[in-house]
């Protein structure tokens, strides 16, 4: 069996972190979780995640200026937003710079495993 | 008086004549004055003066009358010798009054009639007592023609002194413009005494400008006897002077003309106030029609009338206030009696003749300034200024400032000014200007609003997410081939802990928002009022409602936190505006009622959308509870603790039809204990 996929999650608040983290894994991915869009940059050099699940509001860099600076970089991992506070500049400036998918909080589970999914076919497929 | 008079020959021997040496009521000093006007100068050194002039010709004529009787007495010429008295008593009438010449003749007749009973005894019937009695008739009937023509002279003199008396100058020149008579008054005016212009052409000396050909002037004083007109003359001093010239011809017994009485009155005074009050006119006329202002020359005279009428009201401003009839009649009683170009393009009207004749056809019907106008004009003020609008003649109406004179004097009040400027530009900025500000303050109250919404919003559902997440996880690790009960477990346990969360996040939000006002001033509930009103005007203009404020002026402040107050009401009123957005079969109004609820103050926001249900007016003010699609459910919640954070209450009140009323109070301050 291949090696799961990492899914890297990027999320200031803890209690969502560990949630999103839990079910990525309870669905057989594994989850790499940050505290800050820096501390994702700096770590996740070693080994592309397939996939990133990131917030939108952050203290110091947002979710939108992450994906902009892995764009910047040339790295071309599927970005999926989940915000709790969705506007639609936002939605269509995340979805302009290539986001795979764009959630609002609280959002059922379902939906951020199909975004996923989808994102991670899309990937394969390329 | 007859101008033939007038002529300087027999005036000046009447004046000769009227002096008197010593007798009467002139002095001798008095003998040769008044001739020329001038009184008798001081005698030159070496010249006999009048007065020794005088004594000499009295002593001729003593000498004279003593050689006729001693000849008459004691010669046998045969003559009647005594007739030469008559030329005594001539002599005697230039120096004595009346009684002075018949007490000269009495003695001559008794000289005569001595001289005879000398000569002839008594009633000696011979050709001498024929000649005695010729000579005393002679005697007699030459005393009584002196007589007369002393009366005559001294008549003359008087009336010649009247001229003397008039402020007109006025001279007598002969045909060939020679100076014959000079009164004083011509003295003033021209500085050459009587005896200096004498004897003169009177119009060369004078450098007279004619207004017309002389000759032309002379034809019509032929022709008529008389000519009028202005003459622009030099004085002595060098000045000109424009008289005002009235000439009368004198002709002599055969109408031939002999002389011409020209009386000049100084009008240069007159001339220059009549020119400079031409130049003011001629000034205020090019202010008039070249100027940008509007003006308009009105007839108040009416209105004065009017309030002197109603003298016996002390409160004025109440009476007017409380007969508008009165305001309109005066309004219509105040005639416009002419206006300026500038007026009449801003009244759109062609000419003056067309133009509005009354005050009242100018105004719009519910204009405002004008009873107050009328009251500072009622108090004596002289000048009133605003801002108001006029009627145009099609109808539309123009902001203009104006000011109003009111003219101290009474009589003046025929001629009111009002200046006028034509303030739309400067109305329009003004009203773009609010716009922008309106447009400020919106972004404001959005973004104050928007950043309270999203700050719950981000610190609601956070938790909120983590607990949906957790429960997904927990369930997909339960139902797995083989169930991961400690995944499992664990992710409930955080489904626990993260609603705890929310929870403490409510409480806290709730906490934040009934802590008392922080800094606790007055707050003047109806300012409150008028800048909700403002500040959401666009949303009463996009929904087409009509607003409406009744509002209980002397309604003391509340203390409060003034821009949460603020809140409450735009919530209530922004919440009524939009309840009304599909209201179409009924008029959308929304009335702000501000009024005392016993100690309280009371705002009542009420529409008329289609109403709250039994069970949404119940559950309106919990958190999250909304009707509109997308609302947050957060807003009424917010104001029910806010309003109840200052001491007041909030409420949603059954309202008969429909439409809803929210109704909040807040306590008034308690009146101080005098």
């Amino acid at each position: 069996m291949a090696e799961a996929p990492v899914i890297a999650i990027v999320d200031d608040d803890e209690a969502v972190r560990v949630a999103t983290g839990s079910l990525v894994r309870s669905l057989g991915y594994t989850a790499e979780t940050y505290s800050s869009a820096r501390d994702f940059l700096r770590a996740s050099a070693a080994r592309e995640p397939a996939c990133l699940i990131t917030d939108v509001q952050m203290p110091g860099m947002s979710g939108v200026e992450l994906q902009e600076a892995l764009v910047a970089a040339g790295r071309r991992l599927p970005v999926i937003f989940v915000t709790a506070f969705p506007t639609e500049s936002l939605r269509s400036r995340a979805l302009a710079a290539g986001a795979s998918g764009f959630l609002r909080k609280p959002c059922e589970g379902r939906a951020i495993i199909d975004c996923l999914e989808r994102a991670l076919r899309q990937r394969a497929a390329t | 008086m007859p101008v033939d008079q007038l002529s300087g020959g027999p005036v000046a021997r009447a004046r000769s004549a009227v002096g008197t040496w010593g007798v009467g009521r002139r002095s001798i000093r008095a003998w040769r004055a008044g001739a020329w006007g001038a009184p008798a100068a001081p005698p030159e050194p070496g010249r006999p003066g009048p007065a020794r002039k005088d004594t000499l010709l009295g002593a001729f004529a003593v000498a004279l009358a003593l050689g006729i009787f001693l000849v008459d007495a004691f010669t046998p010429l045969e003559s009647a010798v005594a007739v030469l008295y008559v030329v005594v008593i001539l002599i005697a009438a230039r120096g004595f009054g009346p009684l002075g010449v018949v007490l000269t003749a009495a003695i001559c007749i008794s000289a005569t009639a001595a001289a005879y009973w000398l000569m002839h005894g008594l009633f000696n019937g011979d050709s001498a007592l024929l000649r005695c009695l010729v000579s005393l008739a002679a005697i007699g009937l030459g005393t009584v023609l002196i007589l007369q023509n002393q009366r005559a002279a001294e008549r003359l003199a008087e009336q010649a002194n009247l001229l003397e008396l008039t402020h007109d100058s006025i001279f007598v020149r002969d045909r060939s413009d020679i100076v014959t008579f000079w009164n004083r008054a011509a003295e003033d005016l021209y500085g050459w005494r009587a005896e200096e212009v004498r004897g003169q052409d009177i119009h060369e000396l004078l450098r007279t400008d004619f207004p017309v050909d002389p000759a032309a002037i002379w034809d019509e004083l032929t022709r008529t006897g008389r000519w009028e007109g202005e003459l622009v003359q030099t004085v002595r001093a060098g000045r000109r002077v424009t008289v005002e010239s009235r000439w009368a011809l004198q002709r002599d017994v055969r109408g031939e003309p002999v002389s011409v009485l020209e009386t000049n009155t100084d009008i240069s005074d007159r001339k220059r106030a009549l020119e400079a009050l031409t130049e003011s006119e001629r000034r205020y006329r090019t202010i008039f029609d070249t100027t940008r202002v509007s003006i308009l020359q009105q007839d108040w005279t009416a209105v004065r009338a009017a309030l002197d009428g109603l003298a016996g009201q002390t409160d004025l401003e109440r009476h007017l206030a409380d007969n508008p009839d009165f305001v309109r009649r005066m309004r219509a009683s105040i005639t416009i009696v002419d206006v300026n170009a500038v007026t009449l393009r801003l009244a759109g009207v062609p000419d003056r003749s067309a133009f509005m004749r009354t005050l009242d056809e100018f105004l719009p019907e519910e204009e405002q300034t004008f009873a107050r106008s009328l009251l500072a004009f009622a108090r004596g003020e002289t000048f009133y200024e605003g801002e108001t609008e006029i009627r145009r003649r099609d109808g539309s109406t123009v902001p203009v400032l104006f000011g109003i004179t009111f003219p101290e004097r009474p009589e003046a009040l025929g001629c009111v000014l009002v200046f006028a400027v034509d303030i739309t530009e400067r109305k329009e900025a003004q009203e773009a200007l609010l716009a922008v500000q309106a447009e400020l303050a919106h972004a404001l109250r959005v973004s104050t609003l928007g950043a309270l919404t999203a700050s719950i919003a981000h610190e609601v559902n956070q938790p909120l997410a983590a607990i949906v997440t957790n429960a997904e996880a927990s369930l997909r690790w339960l139902a797995r081939d083989v169930p991961d009960l400690d995944e499992a477990r664990a992710g409930i346990a955080r489904v626990v802990a993260s609603g705890t969360r929310a929870g403490e996040i409510v409480a806290r939000i709730r906490t934040f928002l009934t802590k008392a006002p922080p800094r606790p001033t007055p707050v003047r509930l109806c300012e409150i009022i008028d800048e909700a009103a403002l500040l959401i005007e666009r949303e009463i203009l996009r929904h087409e409602v009509s607003l409406r404020r009744e509002i209980e002026p002397r309604l003391p402040p509340v203390l409060g936190e003034r821009v949460m107050l603020q809140q409450v009401v735009i919530n209530l009123m922004v919440n009524a505006v939009q309840a009304m957005a599909e209201t179409r079969d009924r008029p959308r109004r929304l009335v702000v009622r501000l009024g005392r609820d016993g100690a309280s103050a009371r705002v009542s926001v009420i529409d008329t959308g289609p109403g709250l249900t039994d069970e949404a007016r119940a559950r309106v003010f919990e958190p999250f509870f909304t009707t509109k699609r997308d609302g947050m459910g957060m807003g009424l919640a917010i104001c029910r603790t806010t309003v109840e954070a200052h001491g007041g209450r909030l409420w949603a009140a059954g309202h008969a039809g429909p439409g809803t009323a929210f109704h909040f109070t807040l306590p008034l301050p308690e009146p101080e204990a005098a």
